[in-house]
């Protein structure tokens, strides 16, 4: 079975190129509901809700990817048709929001990357009696714009536990990679870390959807000054290239860094990356599901009105072997 | 100073030694890359006097690391910008390239090389597709190849998740075949005790090769014509259509190139990756000569831009400014380079 | 020269003349274009073809030069009848054409302009760029356009001399009927002249020469035969000696029209001075040529 679908990706492609998108388009799509249903034996708990999950992710973002996992698990279980949507724009996220409004769903669950763009939209869904669940960022906002829970990590806090740890191999002078300029939680995360580190900690800015140039912006701060010794990234797959460039100039730099997957859990136990604080994703996407189904069925707040910690988990090399399977099956 | 050749048969000798005097400096002075050079020069020196890190070998071997990455793809998008046209799709070609070979070893258990000579002729196709949905419609190619854009971004990260379940390829380092397509793709060569990533030399071996073409073949000849006039080239004789397939096609294989470049280096590849670079691509292009307009510019003005490119983005990082203002520097930077480009190409232009 | 709207006997291809059009009708859908025009040009003639715009003047270029098919009457070329199915067929036939607008590409140089289609190549597919240096200058020199320097982009040249050289290009190439569309048309008076001189050259090389314009001062000097257009017909076809330049101005609606023009200036008493000098214009507006 594996190797129908595998064969697949270099036929249609090519097919594309040859013909168009629309036959692969639909061909994918159906097997993924295939899937999704039988995944779907509808446990009989409760009426079937509808719930829509709103995400400022831009598209192919491994983080988000975990927290629809997390979500559609919950899903199965609770008997809940889940619907996902993402747009990295706050104005365009904001009309997905009012999409699902107009689909009359149960329930919505948003981030709140730009609070003030999900303003007025959230208004409309109290409105309408549609309950928000807000995960991810957003915490201090998402009471005040009526959301009824907030599973997310603090970003500072999360950065703290990143300075102590980095703090802990013994680095010294260290840096934090920033891999999207002007992310809120991305600089929250490098000052939580200034915080508890004790020793020197410098930004520095890479672009993230380019890799031989995140590479290479390492490479060169590393050159640049030769007393850095620990480097801490704010994403998994930037970790793996900080070992690259710290190889590549001979630098002891010790890398740490954010997120999880399954190339991480190797390298920390290979010993190339010291460790990785997750702040748990599935986590997020599976409590807010379960969050709404419980306000529907029971109606049971999880938090007492206060944001819900999914993070930070710290691993190293310790505990690696114990997660090593949950990472390579995608959900850590 | 149309005027002046416009004179109907120069036979006065007047005219003739007129031109022969501007012809020597305007041979010189009126090449596409001049312009770029002394840009280019300017920023090194720059960088010299305010970052103490630049001037090592070391750091050198860094940046034309990062200048090759962007060069690479120049190449292919500056020889398409001569024949007229834009590929917005060679962003995210990298990428869908780079995930064909990933994906297709991976998953079928092959040969990492066979996963490379797919992808070739998958990315190839894809550029043709480019340039055939161009020429067939006649529509501009800012609008198909944002089309195409759109749908390879979609296709990468789609087709990426449906196999692996991931939205990033799985790791291919241990395969068979990795270290030897390493060594062609992403290997570091020890040049005089540095190590120089081998795109470095990639790079020139292109830049060398386009630049024989456009000025030694017929078929650089044809580029020029179609960049510059389309319907005059056709009436001619130029097989304008296929030519512009073929330039896509080019693109196509610098992007299939930078793809292996990025399996191999970095063993897995994230579908979301190269959004946006096509920029950055066409901006190398551009401060190197290449008119937006088509019908002017050089591979080895491109080579300049992609140099300009790399030297700026790396020499923030050595001069270790305030990151914050990082953007802001980058692109004070390029903005000095073009116009400095764009000053010696107006004097040239005005001089007798 | 005899009345030449009168088909000759079909005698041995030496005899025919190079381009004959006999009766030529052409339709787009139900709206015609061009209706029972006949035209001759031989060798070593210049045969001009004028008309205003929208006479059809390049509807019948078109059917020349292999772009369009005729719908009725006969093409001959040699005295065998053809019916092209594009302008590379008409190429082969040593027909060439040498449009207005489409003549060069401004940005490159003299030489690769000269030679674009038609590159001379050696082993491994490399220009044999010295070569086609030397030949372009000295194809230019013959044609009377001494360029020091065949680098030069073409588009600093002017756009007679531009002309020029797509003309010396099509010669070079082994046209035997060179078919110009208005390549007067965009020029000054000068670079006009300069245009005319190698039309008058190419004629003194044993081309045959189609010379559509829509201005009788430049088709007067250089044609021998002329052939007006207006909507779509023939107005009449004469050779020099039948014809006046004062006859074919007037039978031109653009001279005609600059006299009207005169008239109404005249009317209005402020533009009294202007109105003669437009007169004595319409008049002898050909005198600068040649």
């Amino acid at each position: 079975m594996r190797g129908a679908v595998l064969r697949r990706p270099s036929t249609s492609l090519a097919v594309l190129a040859a013909a168009g998108v629309l036959a692969l388009g639909a061909c994918s799509s159906s097997g993924g509901k295939k899937a999704e249903e039988s995944a779907n034996p509808a446990p009989g708990a409760g009426p079937r809700l509808k719930i829509a999950m709103v995400t400022h992710s831009g598209p192919g973002d491994t983080f988000w990817d975990i927290v629809q996992k997390g979500a559609k698990a919950a899903a199965a279980k609770d008997n809940v048709q889940f619907l996902y949507s993402a747009d990295p724009d706050g104005g365009k996220q904001a009309q997905l929001v009012q999409a699902a409004i107009d689909q009359k769903v149960d329930g919505i669950i948003v981030t709140l990357a730009k609070p003030d763009a999900m303003k007025d939209v959230l208004a409309r869904a109290t409105a309408a009696k549609i309950p928000v669940v807000s995960i991810n960022s957003g915490a201090n906002d998402s009471a005040k714009l009526g959301a009824v829970a907030h599973f997310g990590q603090d970003e500072s806090i999360a950065g703290e536990a990143a300075g102590t740890e980095l703090a802990k191999i013994g680095a010294k002078k260290a840096l934090c990679v920033i891999h999207e300029q002007g992310n809120v939680g991305l600089e929250d995360r490098c000052a939580g870390a200034k915080k508890t580190f004790g020793g020197d900690l410098q930004n520095l800015f890479v672009q993230g959807t380019n890799m031989p140039q995140v590479k290479s912006s390492i490479t060169a701060k590393l050159q640049a000054d030769k007393g850095i010794d620990g480097i801490l990234t704010l994403g998994a797959p930037f970790a793996a290239t900080a070992v690259d460039s710290a190889k590549e100039v001979g630098s002891k730099a010790k890398v740490g860094t954010f997120d999880m997957n399954k190339d991480l859990i190797a390298s920390i136990k290979a010993g190339d990356i010291w460790f990785a604080v997750d702040q748990q994703p599935y986590l997020q996407g599976y409590g807010a599901v379960d969050e709404l189904w419980l306000l529907k069925n029971n109606g049971n707040v999880i938090g007492g009105g206060r944001p819900v910690l999914t993070g930070p988990a710290i691993v190293t090399k310790d505990n690696a072997g114990a997660l090593e399977a949950f990472a390579n099956r995608g959900t850590r | 100073m149309t005027q002046a050749v416009a004179e109907p048969p120069l036979k006065g000798p007047g005219a003739d030694e007129r031109l022969e005097r501007q012809s020597a400096l305007r041979r010189l002075l009126g090449r596409p890359e001049l312009g770029a050079l002394l840009g280019a020069v300017a920023l090194f020196v720059f960088f010299s006097v305010v970052a103490d890190a630049f001037l090592e070998t070391s750091s050198f071997s860094t940046v034309l690391y990062a200048s090759s990455t962007f060069g690479i793809m120049a190449v292919g998008v500056s020889l398409l910008m001569i024949g007229g046209e834009f590929d917005l799709s060679a962003g995210v070609m990298v990428t869908s390239s780079a995930l064909v070979a990933a994906l297709v070893s991976y998953q079928l258990t092959l040969n990492v090389w066979a996963g490379v000579v797919i992808s070739l002729a998958v990315t190839l196709a894809l550029g043709m597709l480019n340039g055939i949905l161009y020429t067939r419609t006649g529509l501009p190619s800012f609008i198909i190849t944002l089309a195409t854009f759109f749908m390879l971004a979609g296709l990468n990260l789609g087709v990426t998740k449906a196999i692996t379940g991931n939205v990033a390829s799985d790791s291919v380092r241990d395969m068979d075949g990795f270290d030897s397509a390493r060594a062609v793709f992403a290997r570091d060569v020890d040049v005089a005790g540095v190590n120089v990533n081998v795109t470095v030399f990639w790079w020139l071996l292109f830049v060398a090769v386009a630049t024989w073409i456009l000025l030694r073949t017929r078929v650089g000849n044809w580029i020029f014509a179609v960049g510059g006039a389309a319907a005059s080239a056709r009436a001619v004789g130029v097989p304008v259509a296929r030519t512009k397939i073929g330039l896509f096609m080019g693109v196509a294989f610098c992007a299939w190139f930078s793809g292996m470049h990025l399996v191999f280096a970095f063993a897995t590849v994230q579908s979301g990756e190269g959004v946006g670079n096509e920029f950055s691509y066409i901006i190398c292009a551009v401060i190197g000569g290449c008119l937006l307009t088509g019908g002017y510019g050089s591979a080895i003005g491109a080579a300049i831009g992609a140099f300009i490119f790399g030297m700026t983005n790396k020499g923030i990082v050595y001069a270790e400014w305030n990151p914050d203002w990082f953007r802001f520097f980058l692109g004070a930077m390029l903005l000095v380079a073009t116009v400095v480009n764009l000053v010696v190409r107006r004097r040239v232009e005005r001089s007798p | 020269m005899t009345g030449a709207a009168v088909p000759r006997e079909q005698g041995s291809p030496d005899a025919a003349p190079l381009v004959r059009l006999t009766d030529v009708g052409k339709s787009y859908g139900s709206v015609i274009a061009l209706r029972g025009v006949s035209l001759e040009a031989d060798a070593g003639e210049v045969t001009c073809v004028l008309g205003d715009n929208g006479a059809g003047k390049s509807t019948l270029i078109k059917i020349i030069a292999g772009l369009h098919r005729h719908d009725s009457g006969t093409y001959e070329v040699q005295g065998e009848e053809v019916a092209f199915a594009s302008p590379r067929d008409a190429l082969t036939r040593g027909i060439a054409t040498v449009y207005q607008d489409l003549a060069v590409v401004p940005l490159m140089p003299v030489w690769r302009n000269f030679f674009l289609g038609s590159e001379k190549r050696k082993s491994f597919g490399r220009m044999d760029i010295d070569f086609m240096r030397r030949t372009t200058h000295s194809e230019l020199a013959e044609m009377g356009i001494d360029l020091r320097d065949v680098d030069q982009p073409i588009g600093t040249l002017s756009g007679g001399e531009r002309q020029c050289v797509a003309i010396a290009r099509a010669v070079h190439f082994g046209a035997r009927a060179l078919i110009l569309d208005e390549p007067t048309a965009a020029l000054g008076v000068k670079q006009a002249g300069v245009v005319l001189r190698y039309i008058v050259q190419a004629r003194e090389r044993g081309l045959a020469v189609v010379f559509i314009t829509h201005n009788p001062h430049h088709a007067y000097p250089v044609g021998d035969r002329f052939l007006i257009l207006n909507r779509g017909r023939s107005l009449g076809y004469h050779t020099k000696e039948e014809i006046t330049r004062e006859e074919l101005t007037a039978l031109m609606a653009g001279g005609a029209e600059l006299e009207q023009l005169a008239h109404e200036l005249d009317a209005a008493a402020s533009g009294g001075a202007v109105a003669k000098e437009l007169a004595r214009e319409a008049k002898d507006l050909g005198v600068a040529d040649s």
